[in-house]
């Protein structure tokens, strides 16, 4: 799944260590979800949506939503 | 019981110290096991209290590992499980494989039950590494 994670991060300065202590999760698990190599749950997306104070299908992209539209 | 309120580093501090203190444990009680009791020695029930002794921290293995998956987050939850898997089902398929060739070919040195756990831990600790590398 794609997502501006990356982006986000880059917009307020943090590094990945800090994005991680935000959400409590290791910097190795931040890279995991911005590289796109794992999806997040449920709860972990909310939490990040709530960090960034941001809708999670504005962080987040729906891929198979795209396609079928 | 799981403790979410863990850093995911304070989680990582304290499975590493825990999985050393059951290892160093292992290799203790096997290297101090095989010294007491020689292979001729007549099978008591101290002996085989002994023999089950480096069992006890293949448990304590069990223990830490499964608290670490609860303290630590998602992500490497998922790593952890994916390279558990991996180990466990290249160990069934080496010793299963090992196993049947046992019986076909006589010559064959014996693969004893007791090299399972190592060479389990040692997959997965070269899975868990290789996977930890791509990602940093």
């Amino acid at each position: 799944m794609e997502n501006r994670l990356k982006e986000l991060r880059a917009e307020r300065g943090w590094s990945q260590a800090a994005l991680g202590d935000h959400l409590n999760i290791s910097r190795q698990s931040v890279n995991a979800i911005e590289t796109g190599r794992y999806d997040p749950s449920l709860p972990l997306a909310f939490r990040i949506a709530r960090l960034f104070k941001q809708p999670i299908e504005a962080i987040f992209e729906d891929e198979d939503a795209a396609r079928d539209s | 019981m799981s403790d979410k309120t863990l850093t995911p580093k304070a989680a990582n501090k304290r499975y590493f110290s825990r999985m050393i203190g059951a290892a160093c444990g292992y290799v203790g009680s096997v290297f101090g096991v095989s010294f007491l009791i020689d292979k001729g020695d007549p099978v008591t029930f101290v002996t085989i209290l002994a023999a089950l002794i480096p069992g006890f921290f293949v448990l304590m293995m069990l223990w830490a590992v499964w608290r670490f998956v609860n303290e630590v987050d998602e992500v490497a939850r998922h790593d952890m499980t994916q390279s558990m898997l991996v180990a466990l089902f290249s160990v069934l398929a080496i010793s299963g494989g090992w196993g049947l060739i046992e019986l076909f070919n006589t010559n064959l040195p014996r693969l004893p039950v007791f090299w399972v756990f190592p060479i389990f831990f040692l997959i997965f600790g070269v899975v868990n590494c290789s996977r930890f590398g791509r990602i940093v």
